[in-house]
């Protein structure tokens, strides 16, 4: 068997795109899932028994069910019932947003709760609103407190962006399997491809391991 | 300093007795589920007084001061603040908290910020105090407990007596007309519970009007003007100092202080320039 490691070169430039591709899908999608967990983490708090139910519902529909049929569900579901037509980027995005927002927001309410009722009362004492508490108080040391969870759930979703290849946007996976079947290059295309996707995870996998021994609350 | 406080042990009459109660309670009842937690319980703090509420763990008296300031809701009776109903929908809490200073058992200093931005961060927030106005402030108060120099340090690198005389500094910077202590020195290494005491001792002498849940017996003989003993979620009896540590009238009165070791009835006057240390009967647990 002959290697032709060429074939790999002469397609750097759909590799790079492809990579880019990837990257901009994980900064989008936790652009949005930061927030996205934040509010559902607030509902799930919500003393009002209806709202909480439903954004349960929603955490745990997410959390029990495979991404990928999540993703399929926005790109056939989503334009028929809700007559949503949205480009394969944006489905993709909406699709792994939700996902991760259902992670995100059990890890923001496990960091919220884990903040003592005291420290509160110490701020609402002070005669501070209950959204100052929330914002000066709480969330800083909750941020802390969840940062590591936070930064290996991004290197998860580095990984998990490669479902999205299924309904054809052009990141790394999915370039990759393309360019193997134009070239019939499989085993020098899957290599350059792990060696890609190592390339830009190991970084980031090192970092949040680093985020894991470094964030320690104080009290 | 002016010592507005004079001794006056044996004086029938209450101090700031011919004036409106500062914090009343009347008949105040709480509940948690099934639990029963105050009994339609009734008291009053006068303005310039110092009140310690005393009895053994679980009887109500933390509670109560959490009902004060609306930390807690109510099921019954009420709670009123300077002629204020504390439990009415139409009362401003966030207004009524800034007159009423809170001291937490657990200091629950904010650990995410240095010592002079604790005390600043309500200044600034809620008062709408600039930085500098803010920074200056708390300066001051950081002063008067006698922590300048741990201004730029963060809680975690304070001692436990040091936390909490920042917590006071913190509490005391709204200017309330009123400080709450929930039992300040509980959660305290001996060795510290002197400083703080020390610090509320001055605060005392210096007119404020103080409502405090302790387990220092020696701090309420001493230092309050006036008792009152929670037993099993009911105010069971109130009075002066001498009276309840010297003669009190019901029997789980005196159980309860015999209880804490507390036979050391004969102890001479306290006086103002005896040295620092307020050393004495210690309940060594919090709860």
């Amino acid at each position: 068997m002959t290697l032709d490691w060429a074939v790999v070169w002469e397609h750097r430039d759909r590799f790079v795109d492809g990579a880019a591709m990837t990257l901009l899908l994980t900064v989008s999608t936790m652009a949005l899932a930061v927030p996205g967990g934040l509010i559902l983490a607030a509902l799930r708090m919500s003393s009002i028994k209806s709202v909480e139910r439903a954004a349960t519902a929603f955490v745990e529909f997410f959390r029990a069910t495979p991404l990928i049929l999540q993703i399929y569900w926005a790109f056939y579901v989503l334009p028929v019932t809700f007559n949503l037509r949205l480009s394969e980027f944006a489905t993709g995005l909406v699709g792994l947003s939700l996902n991760v927002s259902a992670f995100n927001s059990e890890t923001f309410r496990a960091g919220i709760l884990s903040i003592r009722k005291g420290q509160s009362n110490a701020g609402l004492a002070l005669g501070m609103s209950n959204w100052q508490v929330f914002s000066r108080i709480v969330l800083p040391q909750a941020a802390t407190r969840v940062l590591p969870a936070l930064a290996s759930t991004w290197v998860s979703l580095f990984k998990d962006t490669s479902l999205v290849s299924t309904i054809a946007i052009a990141e790394l996976s999915y370039v990759s399997l393309q360019l193997r079947a134009q070239t019939f290059r499989y085993l020098e295309i899957l290599t350059a491809m792990a060696v890609i996707y190592w390339l830009l995870g190991y970084p980031q996998a090192k970092l949040a391991d680093w985020i894991h021994r470094k964030v320690k609350v104080e009290e | 300093m002016i010592f507005k406080r004079a001794k006056r042990q044996g004086e029938q009459r209450r101090i700031g007795e011919d004036k409106e109660p500062l914090l009343a309670f009347e008949r105040v009842s709480k509940f948690y589920g099934p639990l029963q937690a105050l009994k339609e319980i009734s008291f009053h703090i006068n303005p310039s007084e110092v009140v310690c509420l005393i009895g053994p763990s679980g009887s109500g008296k933390s509670t109560a001061l959490r009902c004060a300031n609306g930390l807690e809701n109510i099921d019954g009776g009420k709670v009123g603040f300077s002629g204020i109903e504390v439990h009415q929908a139409k009362t401003d809490l966030r207004k009524l908290r800034q007159r009423m200073g809170m001291v937490f058992q657990n200091f629950e200093l904010f650990p995410h910020l240095t010592a002079l931005r604790n005390i600043s961060l309500a200044l600034t927030m809620v008062r709408k105090m600039t930085k500098e106005e803010a920074t200056a402030r708390s300066a001051e108060l950081l002063e008067k407990v006698d922590l300048l120099d741990k201004a730029h340090q963060y809680p975690a690198a304070l001692s436990g007596g040091q936390q909490q005389r920042v917590a006071i500094a913190r509490a005391l910077a709204m200017e309330p007309d009123l400080m709450l202590f929930d039992e300040p020195t509980s959660a305290l290494d001996p060795e510290t519970i002197g400083e703080v005491l020390n610090v509320m001792k001055k605060l005392a002498e210096e007119g404020m009007t103080m409502v405090v849940v302790t387990h220092e017996m020696d701090f309420a003989k001493r230092v309050a003007d006036w008792i009152v003993v929670f037993d099993e979620g009911k105010v069971i009896e109130q009075g002066f100092p001498r009276k309840i540590f010297e003669d009190a009238s019901v029997p789980r009165t005196r159980e309860f202080l015999n209880h804490l070791g507390w036979h050391d009835l004969t102890q001479p006057e306290f006086e103002s320039n005896q040295p620092s240390g307020l050393g004495g009967t210690h309940e060594g647990s919090g709860n």
